[in-house]
């Protein structure tokens, strides 16, 4: 009996785990060029949207997405030189995070023209501003849905 | 801020290796044509204004209700590596 609900009242902790990693970006965001250091927080509840928080400033943070998800046809282009100052020696060295402008319940918009590459083994990373950033937009629409669910 | 007067189809040359050319002046509309090797990222300035201003409204102070999308879910991106990020 006791052992039982001990592992009702555990389980939905363990499903809030929150995974961190540290993300460096010497050379900041574009506008935000002071702020270096972030945290990647990934909550299962915010699926699949995470966090890029400003390290030791909680109340900065931008929301993140992985493009790819919604848009398996995006392709950046990230500059040789930024592959070189990332350290990437393959695609799949590479974390790619979109940056989210959440206007409400029902509306956001993604970058597609800078994104966040992350090297996953160094963390290491950059806001990119991709070769063929003529082929996107940086307020693509989200694909949301618009109903209060 | 070096400044330097061109003529239509005379050309700059940057660090040996860039060359940038005026192509053709039409009225307020000045044609430029740039050859980079490929390492070298070329963008209109607009690019950075547009990303800066976009990241200057994404920055979140605090906690906001994300939207719910279709393919919601702690679905797992295909091939992902072991590293969490």
């Amino acid at each position: 009996m006791t052992s039982a609900n001990v592992i009702e009242v555990e389980e939905p902790e363990v499903k809030e785990t929150i995974a961190c990693c540290d993300v460096r970006l010497p050379a900041g965001l574009l506008g935000f060029e002071q702020m270096k250091n972030y945290l990647l927080i990934a909550k299962p509840a915010e699926a699949p949207f995470r966090w890029l928080q400003v390290k030791g400033n909680p109340s900065l943070a931008f929301v993140v997405i992985e493009p790819f998800l919604f848009l398996p046809d995006y392709q950046p282009d990230i500059p040789a030189a930024d592959v070189d100052f990332l350290g990437l020696s393959s695609p799949a060295d590479a974390a790619v995070y979109a940056i989210v402008t959440v206007a409400g319940p029902h509306r956001a918009t993604v970058n597609l023209k800078g994104p966040v590459v992350i090297n996953r083994n160094t963390g290491l990373a950059k806001q990119v501003v991709i070769a063929n950033a003529a082929k996107y937009s940086v307020q693509q629409p989200l694909p949301v849905n618009d109903s209060a669910a | 801020m070096l400044i330097l007067s061109r003529k239509s189809g005379e050309s700059i040359v940057i660090d040996g290796r860039i060359h940038v050319k005026v192509v053709r002046v039409e009225g307020e509309v000045v044609k430029i044509g740039i050859e980079a090797p490929s390492e070298v990222p070329v963008h209109r300035q607009e690019v950075y204004a547009e990303i800066q201003r976009s990241n200057q409204q994404a920055l979140t102070r605090q906690s906001v209700e994300l939207p719910k999308l279709p393919l919601a879910g702690p679905a797992k991106p295909q091939g992902e590596p072991a590293k969490s990020l």
